[in-house]
């Protein structure tokens, strides 16, 4: 097994991952940007090295950079974490020449499964539906319109090396098709380096389902089961559970897609922790959408579901060993529910809300698992994603585990910056949720058929002014933008002394 | 005497003498006993106004205590004048019109992008631009005004 492990990356993710390492007894090294320098991962890693300014492409992009801190660290291996350049295949491809091991599936892997449209192609020839669509990038404009006159309206344009809804467009008609490709171009070529867009056509009310695999070097392979990751904004999921309420009513669906994910991983001798993407419908179909070539944002459900820690199997794996866990003795017990976190105002179209964190009480008890990269006093930067932690629970069915949510968002709470604490509370309680009916637009449809809060009771409202009363007595007037709830020492304020006459006075 | 607190424009009155039920547990965290029954509230400041955190609820509050009375909050409002000002701190990746620019209703002006997101801020009436005053690549803080129509 590995000595020292370098993340090349921040956030929850690194903390996971130098939790995972403590564990196993293995060093941890965190690199950082000017900007991180008093972030979480950095505090609680082993070593830590700066890598450079606030920008990522200027610090958790730069390969030469992060290679020179683990060579400087002497690390054995390195973990990307998830996006920045964890599928990177030229990365993984200057770790092994630098003689460390990248945490991850080999170069030809990631190369061959990166691309949409080439593992689309490898999917097909193993036997795997895909969405009907090209496998070719769109040449141009005239061709792009005959390939979606054949499909029929609506039609999705996508990024060729894209991910997380950067490059997506939706096309309803001929004469959106026109803007519709070279705003998704231009958007591909910013967030990627690459404009290259393909098209296919639109699945109605599809639901997000993907299965977990894992496969060590010597060709076993097993499937963890699935996620369901139905709720998105901006086709970014928020919302992923295991199991998903579609193979709850149709349980031969989960067998079916993992062994269509595995074939898939077959084909190219996959080593690693990996992601096979699907949209399915309601009748039960499946299609294949893309592969991750590493760990995801929301492994934490098929952990709490199967109870393996897949961070450790991960580099049990990368250390040659081989994998612990046949596929008979993978079993699924209670159901598993995540919630991502993130500093952004659901009330206005979900718009990123940085800054300081001023008050942090977390939820623990039964059942509640946090992966969190902040602290009170902790000032989120602008640089990077939104994501503040995962609130993740466990329970023996979805009903309890929706109740447990609920109860932990309500002991959840964060101020300083805006956060969708409130606007998961609502959601995980709206009825369609509970019942399931999922699909990739619900966020949408929640907030349109979403009906006006109820009038606070009289007992809310009094406590409110009470605390109102006290903050202002203590504090004085809410000034422009200032606060002024914190750090105030009693004694500094005249206010107060007044305050306190006039209530003598009175 | 007592103090009125509007709470998202109710108006409540409550008892000086009743903030014993209040207790600060932490900076800005105050626990309520109300009858036996317990409130966790936090408060936090904004512009002109109390956010009032409690029960899931988020509430808007003003204080009004006797001794300014005669202090009245004034509406920005009137002037014709408006200005466009950021929503979150960013850099401004693009600005889409000029000054002496004629603007409609809903017409984009100005691309100002933090953590990963682009936000276009659109004209929320038609006007002229008068004044622009950041440039491309500039960093804005939140509240910071970019530009000002009329």
């Amino acid at each position: 097994m590995f000595r020292k492990v370098l993340i090349a990356n921040r956030g929850e993710i690194a903390v996971r991952i130098i939790r995972a390492l403590r564990e196993m007894n293995i060093r941890s090294v965190a690199v950082f940007s000017d900007v991180d320098r008093t972030a979480l991962h950095v505090r609680m890693a082993d070593e830590a090295e700066h890598i450079g300014p606030a920008p990522s492409s200027e610090s958790y992009l730069r390969i030469d950079r992060i290679l020179e801190a683990a060579k400087k660290h002497g690390v054995d291996a390195i973990h990307p974490g998830y996006g920045f350049l964890s599928e990177n295949a030229d990365f993984a491809a200057a770790c092994e020449a630098a003689g460390i091991v990248f945490i991850g599936p080999t170069p030809d892997s990631i190369r061959r499964l990166g691309s949409k449209t080439a593992a689309r192609t490898l999917a097909k020839a193993a036997g795997v539906p895909a969405v009907p669509g090209s496998e070719e990038p769109a040449k141009d404009l005239e061709a792009a319109r005959r390939l979606a006159r054949k499909l029929v309206y609506p039609v999705l344009i996508k990024a060729s090396a894209g991910g997380g809804g950067k490059g997506m467009r939706r096309v309803d008609e001929e004469s959106e098709l026109d803007a519709a490709l070279r705003e998704a171009s231009s958007e591909a070529e910013r967030s990627f380096r690459n404009s290259e867009v393909y098209i296919e056509k639109l699945i109605d009310k599809p639901r997000h389902i993907e299965i977990q695999i894992a496969g060590d070097q010597l060709g076993n392979l097993v499937h963890l089961g699935e996620r369901e990751c139905s709720l998105q904004r901006r086709h970014q999921k928020i919302v992923e559970e295991c199991p998903s309420p579609l193979i709850t009513q149709n349980p031969k669906m989960r067998a079916a897609m993992g062994e269509a994910a595995l074939r898939i991983a077959q084909a190219v001798g996959y080593s690693s922790l990996g992601t096979v993407e699907f949209l399915a419908d309601i009748q039960g179909n499946f299609y294949f959408l893309e592969v991750n070539t590493r760990l995801q944002v929301e492994h934490p459900v098929t952990e709490l579901v199967t109870g393996y820690d897949l961070v450790r199997l991960q580099l049990q794996i990368a250390a040659g060993e081989k994998l612990p866990v046949k596929q008979d003795d993978v079993q699924w017990r209670g159901a598993a529910l995540e919630c991502r976190i993130c500093a952004e105002d659901a009330e206005n179209n979900f718009f990123p809300s940085p800054g300081k964190i001023v008050q942090l009480r977390e939820p623990s008890g039964p059942g509640v698992r946090l992966d969190s990269g902040v602290y009170p006093d902790w000032n989120v930067p602008i640089d990077y994603d939104p994501l503040l932690a995962k609130l993740v629970v466990w329970d023996e069915n979805r009903d309890s585990t929706i109740r447990r949510m609920l109860r932990a968002l309500t002991e959840y709470a964060i101020t300083g910056v805006e956060t969708n604490l409130a606007f998961f509370r609502e959601i995980i309680d709206d009825p369609v949720f509970r019942k399931g009916c999922l699909h990739t637009g619900f966020v949408g449809d929640f907030f349109a058929r979403r009906k006006p809060k109820s009038i606070p009771s009289q007992d809310l409202e009094l406590a409110a002014a009470l605390a109102a009363a006290a903050a202002h007595s203590k504090n004085g007037p809410a000034k422009n933008g200032q606060l002024t709830t914190r750090n105030q020492k009693p004694e500094t304020s005249s206010w107060l002394a007044d305050g306190r006459g006039s209530l003598l006075r009175r | 005497m007592k103090w009125q607190i509007l709470i998202d424009g109710r108006a409540v009155e409550i008892d000086p003498e009743d903030l014993e039920a209040v207790k600060e547990v932490e900076p800005g965290v105050y626990s309520v006993l109300l009858e036996g029954r317990s409130f966790e509230v936090r408060a936090i400041a904004a512009p002109h106004v109390l956010n009032v955190e409690t029960g899931g609820r988020r509430f808007a509050v003003e204080v009004r205590d006797p001794r300014n009375a005669s202090r009245q909050s004034r509406a920005a409002t009137g002037s014709g004048r408006q200005s466009v000002s950021a929503p979150m701190p960013g850099k401004v990746v693009r600005v889409l019109v000029k000054e002496g620019d004629a603007v409609d209703i809903g017409q984009g002006l100005i691309v100002v992008e933090a953590m990963k997101m682009q936000n276009e801020m659109k004209a929320s009436r038609a006007g002229r631009v008068v004044e622009v005053r950041v440039g491309e690549g500039d960093t804005v803080s939140a509240g910071d005004t970019l530009m000002v129509l009329e």
